[in-house]
């Protein structure tokens, strides 16, 4: 029981020393001596949690996803209109993007390692999951336009919100990602909400740019 | 060992005040009878001494479970990250839900009241819910849903008296009328300190939770 504690501990260390010199540095330049340096662990130790740099990539990309995953898993209440959680659970996932170095760190592995990773797949897949469902949700609420399939609103949600990253990457290094994500948004969402919800979630979009917009 | 001997003992407090929440949520202070619990705990008379000395003292301990209960509800919607007073709406969509749905919820804003007013417990409950919403208050000011020069004590006081009034006033047995109440209440609150230009949006924002909650309400059985 401690060992597994302690086992867990070190792996931890590990991880969060590779996100450091990730996001210093960046992948390509670090190296795995570098990473023990930091640690300040034996070879042996991290051998024994990962058998390479890739491996130890992978976990992060994992772990940050699986924080983003959690944050709009928290916000997807029931007792909140599923088009409300939509609009705000992108701009929650946005935020950590920015601010939390594991998810961002993730995220950036993951658009390196995105050809040929079988996580790549995965880790959208959970969150255009949720996002599916929220969407169907929002049609048996009655906040989306007629004639809608759930899953393609799903889907180019999450697809708009991921290539809005992109361009955030390449022209400002993600420093204006919430921006973008709320621009993206304001032209997406007269195409999703029906014609009477729409004045009510305009209005929800714009108090949440204003909020997330740094002053 | 005694870690052993301390869960057990944890269990049958934790029994017992679950037993303790279904008579009190349906009966009132003076009604509720001690053997009924025990039969429904099923432990022994001892063992409910052992834990507490009296009636009262069980009651007050449903009161401070229920409030531990609701900060973390509370929390949770905080850790949502909405708007300061969308925060406090949600806040009160989810407790009047589980007054309607739930023991402990019912149990111990009952008890509140009935016993409240000795030893103090109103004056230290009331007064903790009072800073925590004088809190978020605060911040919704700085969003600008709350006008600058209210005193967000004030704000928050007369919300919670508000709320306290509602569920002797409207009928916490019919989730339609007390979520239709609890919107009327909102509806006429809100002009006395929000931001005129947000008051539109703001009642939009109960309306579509208040029709979500009537729809997702459990009611006793």
């Amino acid at each position: 029981m401690v060992r597994q504690a302690r086992s867990e501990a070190t792996r931890q260390r590990i991880v969060n020393a590779a996100v450091e010199l990730f996001s210093e540095v960046g992948y390509q330049a670090t190296g795995l001596g570098d990473i023990i340096e930091r640690a300040q662990l034996t070879k042996g130790a991290l051998y024994y949690h990962f058998d390479s740099k890739e491996a130890l990539a992978t976990a992060i990309i994992e772990e940050g996803a699986d924080i983003a995953l959690r944050a709009f898993r928290s916000i997807s209440d029931p007792s909140s209109p599923a088009l409300e959680n939509m609009i705000h659970g992108i701009f929650v996932v946005a935020d950590l993007t920015t601010s939390d170095k594991m998810v961002r760190t993730g995220t950036q592995l993951l658009k390196a390692f995105g050809e040929f990773n079988a996580v790549t797949a995965l880790t959208h897949g959970h969150l255009l999951s949720e996002m599916v469902a929220q969407a169907r949700q929002a049609i048996a609420e009655g906040d989306v336009r007629d004639g809608l399939d759930p899953e393609a609103v799903g889907e180019v949600v999450v697809g708009a919100m991921l290539g809005a990253e992109l361009i955030s990457n390449a022209a400002s290094g993600g420093a204006d990602l919430v921006d973008r994500v709320a621009r993206t948004w304001t032209l997406l969402l007269p195409a999703v909400a029906s014609a009477e919800s729409l004045p009510y979630f305009a209005e929800f979009l714009s108090r949440e740019s204003l909020r997330h917009l740094p002053a | 060992m005694t870690e052993q001997l301390d869960r057990r003992a944890d269990a049958t407090r934790q029994q017992i005040v679950l037993a303790a929440s279904h008579q009190f949520a349906r009966k009132s202070y003076s009604q509720v009878n001690l053997d009924d619990i025990l039969t429904q705990a099923e432990v022994t008379k001892g063992a409910m001494y052992f834990h507490f000395r009296s009636k009262h003292e069980l009651a007050v301990a449903i009161i401070n479970h229920q409030t531990a209960l609701s900060y973390e509800a509370m929390n949770e919607v905080l850790s949502r990250r909405l708007a300061g007073l969308e925060t406090l709406i949600d806040v009160s969509c989810l407790i009047v839900g589980k007054d309607i749905g739930d023991d402990v919820c019912r149990a111990g804003l009952n008890l509140l009241e009935s016993i409240g007013r000795t030893d103090g417990v109103q004056t230290r409950v009331l007064g903790e819910w009072t800073s925590a919403f004088a809190e978020v208050i605060r911040r919704a000011i700085a969003e600008g849903d709350v006008v600058a020069d209210r005193e967000p004590e004030d704000v928050s006081r007369v919300l919670i008296s508000a709320f306290m009034g509602l569920r002797q006033t409207s009928d916490v047995n019919d989730p339609q009328r007390y979520f239709t109440d609890l919107q009327k209440t909102w509806a006429l609150t809100l002009p006395g300190f929000a931001n005129p230009d947000r008051i539109g949006y703001l009642n939009q924002f109960i309306k579509r939770r208040i029709a979500l909650a009537i729809h997702n309400a459990k009611p006793l059985t």
